[in-house]
This record gives structure tokens, C-alpha cells and sequence, in this order.
């Protein structure tokens, strides 16, 4: 038997793997979604996005109503719930409908038990809502569905911002392409784009950038299965200026996959010696292969780990190493909200470990005079400036390379000491962080 | 494990009569684990093996969220029931098909687990109406059965329609009218 689907009962499940196992959200909607019908695909995928972006929000919400601790709730519960409160929120749906509608869903589904509690919980939220939502406008965490550690973690960094960062990292990310400029000028793509009947705008401090007015399916962007464009945010777009490719290099991308800045650097620098992109998942290196191939760009592909080169590096040493380093991912939550739900504060204190060791063992592989550049999409100073600073200190040979010699460098971002650190929202672009380093 | 292949309805092999299990061996069991991975593999809640071709009194489910708690009924057997209520069902055996139906509210089963061993349960709400559906399925019956005469004939052309646009390559799910 199949369970009886439908969107509310489908989000539900794929927000409930999200809580319970720590999958992306769009894994777990891949998953919720075979074999159910294809036109419940739209609607599975604006809930259960709603859900999640609004996910700390509503279990604030929650807290304020219930008895019991809201952790104390089944995942599916909780799942069922906080699609409820995305509904009401949204304001497409009546409201008592959304109501009777997650009542029903909690009985077609192993939550039965809890249909009584989600119908007083949410009933008793319409009856108390002005107060319930002026108290929880009230503070900056909830107000924008952030988890407590978050918001700390941003406080303890950005004293003065972190509530603007909060907000920044709530809102809708716009959607940024990069124009391959062997195949067109990003001029010349906002027009064929205005003839589709899309708007676009250029961003002149990145010569390759576009910006649309509204996201889109990327099969509607002209061109784009021939390469002439790429889905990439700005601030992953920035990663040429520290590196400043040149003909005849021999460049390594440490940690590649997905292959968006390693497309980027074939596409900037056609003439390099050698382009190396390594990363330790295979799963995800095929999709560095797709986005290699469909701009007809070329490089070497290798699954392997960057901390352990002995299995894998010929001993030449590289010009340019791009260390893209796994990291919490903190700048970029208005692009991925599942990453709230996902980290924890004891994930996100193991990295700087992994960081440091990533950036020894890629620090060997660079020529003298060569250039490391060090990048995260996170804004945690733990993961950034005190990566660097501890590799500076117990590495005599290495400097840094002031933002002054990045070529072209946009003039984003603020300088820590170390290296640029861009905020989630300035200029439109996702939390980034780059460093660069030369061996003497 | 091996994923099998689900009939789909009308195929007559879904009306044959599953008969006893007389032996709980290990290839039974192999062929639990592979209903199982079947099940699983196509988002069902339950799975009889009837509708994987084999005619032996055997059916599988699991109703949790968290998809880690499978359930084995060999040689199932209804001891009672109480009450009778509303519910929506769909069948793997009738992709995209659901429709509203009355079942027992509360049932008391008996069968044989995994290990061979007699048990009985108490089952309601999404469990309980599983258990039902996929015994019918073991009795030849599917949930369209309980449908009107003219409901069960749209069904029937619009999968025999939809099978065959899948079979000449188109997507057929995506143009699937809505009954």
C-alpha cells in the first residue's frame, strides 16, 4: 500500500529527514518524491522549502504554546507543524483549512497519535497570534529562523552586525550567472536574456556577472546547455581575482566538487599548463565532469584526498593551489536554509582542525613564489582569520599577498588582517571569505 | 537484495489466490529482505507478495516515519475487528491512483514472524488499515474492487493509457489527468 500523498503529507516527510538525519533538503525530496505524481512536485518543493527557511522560527513559535519542549516532539511532528505555520504565514490557504489539512496528514501518516495535539497547538496559535508573533518579532533569532547557537555564534563575531547578518542570511538569494566571455560578452547575453523575455543586469565590478530579476529554471536561460552560462553566485565568482591566472601555470583545485570555480578558472585562463581538480567524494566529482563538459572545458579529474597527496601528487608543484575548503557553510544559508537544520555547533568546532590540515598538506604541493589561495563560504572567524593567522605562525616561509596585488580585485568585503571577508547581501552576493598566501 | 518487479493493475496475476506458507526457511527469508528493499525502494508502506508475482501468504510493511521498523506477517489471519472509518489508499500496484475508503477501524491479527514464529497484534489508524489492504492482496482483491463499477473502468484506461505513452518513451505522469 501507498499512503495516500499529498503535497502537505510529502513535505512533511522530506522536512522530517531533513531533522532526524541531517540530508540536504533536496535529497530528501528526491527521495519523497518517486513514484508520487509529478504535479505535486511544485508545491512539495514550496512547502517544504517554506518549512525549513522558517524552521527556528516556528519552533519558537511552538515553545510559546506548548507544555512540553518542542524537542520532545517526533521529527514528523514537528515536520507537520512547522508546514502548518508556513502555510498560515504565506496566506495562500485559509486558515482553518491549513489546520484541519495537518490534522489530516498527521492521521494518513505514523503521526495519528499527535492529531489531536497539532490540532489544539495550531488552533490555540490563530487565537493568540498577534501576541505570539509581536513576542518573537521581538527577538532578533526567531524573528529570523535562526537556531540560538547561530545567532551566538554570529554575535561573538559580528558584535555590531550580527542581527543585520541574521536578516541577510533570512532572505531570498537572487540569482547570479557567470558568462562564459569566449562565447559571449555579458552585454551581449543580457540581451539575448531580454529577448527570452528575461531581465538581467550586469554587475560591472565582476566583468562576467549577471544578475536576473527573478530566478529561473536554467533550461530557460539561452545557451546554457552549450556553456555560454553558469549558474554561480558573486561571491564564489570573485575566486580569479586573488588567484591572478596566467598562461602556462600549473593550477590545483584541492577540494573541487562541484567544479563551479574550477570551470571558472578554465574558463578565465584557456592557456594554462595544467588544471588539477581533486576532491575526496566520487559521488560528487561526476558532477565536476557534467560542468566541465557542458562548457567543453577541459581538466584533469582526479578522486582523492587533498590532506594525503602522497597517494595521488607526481611531485611537480603547482603555481596556483585553490583550497576551497570544506567548511560550516554559514554564509551562504539564504542560498541552502537546510544548513540551520543540519550543522550543529560541535560539527562547525571540528573544522578549523580539518581547515589547518587541508592548508599544510596543499602548502607542500606550491612552488615557491607560487600563490595558495585559502576560501570558505562561512563567516565564523574561527574557520577564516585564525585558520590563517595559526598557519602563519608556524609557517616562517609563508606571507600574505595584500588584496592590493589580487588582480582586479571588486573592492568587496572588509579586511581582517588576513583576508576579505564578504557578507552575506553586499553587492548581492553570498558570505565569502578569501585569503591569499605566497611561499618564499 | 534484489528489487523485483511490482504487476500493475489490470494485470491478472494480481487475482490469483496466495496459498500458505508450509516452511519459514532462508530462502524465504531471502525473499522477505528483497519484498522489503522493494517496498522501501518504491515509498510503500506495505508490500504483499502477490503483487511481486510469488503466491504465498506473505506480506510486508512498515508505517514509520523514520522507515526503520519493518514488519513480517506470514500466513496472516484476521481474528477480529471493530469499528469502521474513512481513509485515503493508494497501491503500488495503481500508480498514482488513490481514492477514499471505508476499513475496520481497530483489528487483532495472528501470524507468523520472520523466524517462524506465531504472534498476534493489535493494530489501528495507518497500520491497521495496511494490514488489511495488503491481505487482500493475498486474496486476489485490490482497493479499486471497493470502487464503483464506472470508477474502476476510468482507472483501468487511464493506466492501460499511461503504460503505454511510458512504454513509447513519453512522460506520461506529467499529463496524467486527475480523476
Amino acid at each position: 500500500m501507498r499512503p495516500a500523498a499529498t503535497a502537505r503529507s510529502l513535505s512533511a516527510h522530506a522536512v522530517a529527514r531533513v531533522l532526524r538525519e541531517g540530508v540536504t533538503l533536496d535529497a530528501a525530496l528526491k527521495n519523497a518524491l518517486v513514484g508520487a505524481e509529478s504535479k505535486l512536485t511544485p508545491s512539495v518543493r514550496s512547502l517544504s522549502y517554506g518549512a525549513v527557511r522558517g524552521y527556528f522560527r516556528h519552533e519558537a513559535i511552538l515553545g510559546k504554546l506548548l507544555s512540553t519542549p518542542v524537542r520532545s516532539l517526533d521529527f514528523l511532528v514537528r515536520a507537520i507543524l512547522s508546514v502548518a505555520l508556513y502555510e498560515l504565514e504565506d496566506e495562500r490557504s485559509p486558515q482553518y483549512a491549513v489546520v484541519d489539512a495537518a490534522v489530516q496528514t498527521a492521521k494518513a501518516t505514523d503521526a495519528g497519535r499527535a492529531s489531536g495535539l497539532i490540532n489544539a497547538v495550531l488552533r490555540r496559535y490563530l487565537r493568540e497570534r498577534k501576541s505570539v508573533d509581536a513576542e518573537i518579532a521581538s527577538r532578533p533569532a526567531p524573528r529570523h529562523a535562526a537556531p540560538i547557537w547561530m545567532a551566538d555564534r554570529f554575535r561573538a563575531d559580528w558584535p555590531v552586525r550580527w542581527t543585520q547578518l541574521l536578516a541577510a542570511s533570512d532572505a531570498q538569494a537572487p540569482m547570479w550567472l557567470r558568462v562564459n566571455r569566449r562565447l559571449a560578452t555579458t552585454s551581449e547575453y543580457v540581451a539575448q536574456l531580454r529577448a527570452a523575455g528575461i531581465e538581467a543586469r550586469e554587475e560591472p565590478r565582476v566583468p562576467y556577472a549577471i544578475v536576473l530579476d527573478a530566478p529561473r529554471d536554467v533550461h530557460e536561460l539561452p545557451g546554457f546547455a552549450q556553456g555560454v552560462v553558469s549558474v554561480q553566485d558573486l561571491g564564489a565568482q570573485c575566486v580569479a581575482f586573488p588567484l591572478a591566472l596566467a598562461p602556462g601555470q600549473r593550477v590545483l583545485d584541492a577540494c573541487a566538487a562541484p567544479g563551479g570555480k574550477t570551470a571558472l578558472m578554465a574558463e578565465r585562463e584557456p592557456n594554462l599548463a595544467k588544471l588539477t581538480a581533486v576532491d575526496i567524494d566520487p559521488h560528487r566529482l561526476s558532477k565536476v565532469r557534467e560542468n566541465l563538459n557542458r562548457a567543453q572545458l577541459d581538466a584533469e579529474v582526479l578522486a582523492a584526498d587533498a590532506a594525503a597527496p602522497g597517494a595521488w601528487w607526481q611531485g611537480e608543484p603547482f603555481d596556483r593551489i585553490l583550497l576551497d575548503a570544506p567548511c560550516s557553510g554559514l554564509g551562504v544559508i539564504r542560498r541552502h536554509p537546510d544548513i540551520r537544520l543540519r550543522k550543529s555547533p560541535s560539527d562547525i568546532d571540528k573544522l578549523p582542525a580539518l581547515q589547518g590540515k587541508l592548508l599544510r598538506a596543499t602548502w607542500e604541493l606550491l612552488k615557491v613564489g607560487g600563490r595558495l589561495v585559502y576560501v570558505t563560504c562561512t563567516l565564523t572567524r574561527s574557520e577564516n582569520r585564525n585558520v590563517i593567522a595559526a598557519f602563519l605562525d608556524e609557517h616562517r616561509e609563508a606571507s600574505l599577498v595584500p588584496v592590493e596585488a589580487w588582480e582586479g580585485w571588486p573592492g568587496f568585503g572588509e579586511d581582517d588582517g588576513f583576508g576579505r571577508q564578504i557578507l552575506p547581501g553586499e553587492a548581492g552576493a553570498d558570505g565569502f571569505y578569501y585569503a591569499a598566501l605566497t611561499k618564499t | 537484495m534484489t528489487k523485483l518487479v511490482i504487476l500493475e493493475y489490470p494485470d491478472p496475476r494480481l487475482r490469483k489466490k496466495a496459498a500458505p506458507v508450509t516452511v519459514v526457511d532462508d530462502a524465504l527469508r531471502q525473499f522477505i529482505d528483497d519484498l522489503l528493499e522493494t517496498m522501501y525502494a518504491a515509498n510503500g508502506v506495505g508490500l504483499a507478495a502477490t503483487q511481486v508475482d510469488v503466491h504465498k501468504r506473505v506480506i510486508v510493511l512498515d508505517v514509520s516515519e523514520s522507515r526503520d521498523r519493518p514488519l513480517v506477517l506470514i500466513n496472516p489471519r484476521l481474528l477480529s475487528k471493530e469499528g469502521e472509518g474513512p481513509g485515503e489508499e493508494g497501491c503500488l500496484s495503481l500508480p498514482g491512483i488513490y481514492d477514499k475508503l471505508s476499513r475496520a477501524m481497530k483489528i487483532c491479527v495472528t501470524a507468523l514472524g520472520r523466524d517462524g514464529q506465531p504472534f498476534e497484534m493489535n493494530a489501528e489508524g495507518l497500520l491497521g488499515v495496511c494490514i488489511q489492504h495488503e491481505m487482500d492482496h493475498l486474496e486476489g482483491k485490490l482497493f479499486v474492487d471497493y470502487l464503483s463499477e464506472l470508477k474502476r473502468t476510468l482507472i483501468r484506461r487511464r493506466l492501460e493509457k499511461e503504460r503505454k505513452q511510458r512504454s513509447t518513451g513519453g512522460d506520461s505522469r506529467a499529463h496524467a489527468p486527475a480523476l
